[in-house]
């Protein structure tokens, strides 16, 4: 399924090479140990015992790993993300003309990679962050399958957003720390530091994607 | 005691259900959907593990070694 948006188009792009390789690698491995099982007596030298182990122990376990590896990098992606309808909008408004929208200034201008959009902002920069990620995707799988899903412009985050997550690049950086309205309130940046004061708070950042607007605002029509 | 049929015959189970596995691994790596990454992990590696453990379970059997 494509998701067509003014000049461009998200979608689950085309396979790529290395998964092409790795069904490949996984197919060879269910005919290799298909074959192998159907020969009569094929365990019964030391030798046979030796391929029995490496075809039934150790090529399932590395086929297993490079799949989950490969889903879970693939599950990272915009495509991935906006996969879902509940999302299409969301994915839409990264397109907005604004340079006040949060999610389309940075998606435009790549201060997140365009491909990773969504999981760059919305991971937990902490301790086992991508697997807090993960598991905020189980739950989003079973609101979207087991519950009633909310309208797009009434989806919550699940907790309040951290400026850990902004602050990630944001730190340091010259534009934000010497940022004449950063330091109009000399309480302010400890604050946003601290995550006393939310950088998405009102008044600041607070339109992010604002997808119950998304009629009344003009759409860039992406890189050519 | 199990005879040299019997562990071919669990090593055939315990190859089909590895095959099942990585089958199921396979179609999802080409599906690409969120719900194909469900399937894969708790469909597909589930499989797979079954298939590990019975594969495992029937080198320690009791006559595994003596009737191979």
């Amino acid at each position: 399924m494509r998701f067509a948006f003014p000049g461009f188009q998200f979608g689950l792009s085309p396979m790529t090479l290395p998964t092409i390789l790795l069904i490949l690698f996984i197919a060879f491995s269910a005919i290799l140990i298909g074959l192998f099982v159907s020969r009569p007596g094929a365990t019964v030298t030391r030798g046979g015992k030796i391929t029995a182990f490496l075809l039934l122990f150790f090529l399932p376990i590395l086929c297993a790993t490079m799949g989950l590896s490969s889903e879970l990098e693939r599950s990272k992606s915009t495509a991935f993300c906006l996969s879902c309808h509940t999302m299409e909008l969301f994915g839409r408004s990264l397109y907005v003309d604004d340079p006040g929208h949060l999610a389309a200034a940075h998606f435009q201008n790549h201060r997140v990679p365009p491909d990773n959009a969504c999981y760059t902002c919305h991971s937990d920069y902490a301790m086992f962050g991508t697997f807090k990620t993960k598991l905020r995707g189980l739950q989003h799988v079973y609101v979207y399958y087991l519950t009633k899903p909310p309208a797009p412009e009434n989806i919550k985050l699940y907790t309040p957003f951290n400026n850990r997550e902004c602050l990630h690049c944001h730190a340091g950086a010259r534009s934000f720390e010497e940022g004449a309205v950063h330091n109009a309130d000399p309480d302010l940046l400890p604050a946003v530091k601290a995550n006393k004061i939310s950088c998405i708070s009102s008044g600041c950042h607070e339109v992010v994607h604002n997808v119950a607007q998304l009629n009344q605002v003009k759409f860039w029509n992406g890189a050519h | 005691m199990p005879n040299a049929n019997t562990i071919e015959k669990r090593l055939q189970i315990a190859a089909a259900l590895i095959i099942l596995g990585l089958l199921v691994e396979a179609v999802c790596l080409v599906w690409a959907r969120p719900l194909a990454f469900l399937i894969f992990v708790g469909i597909g590696m589930l499989l797979m593990f079954a298939g590990i453990v019975f594969y495992l379970i029937s080198l320690v059997a009791p006559g595994a070694g003596r009737s191979q």
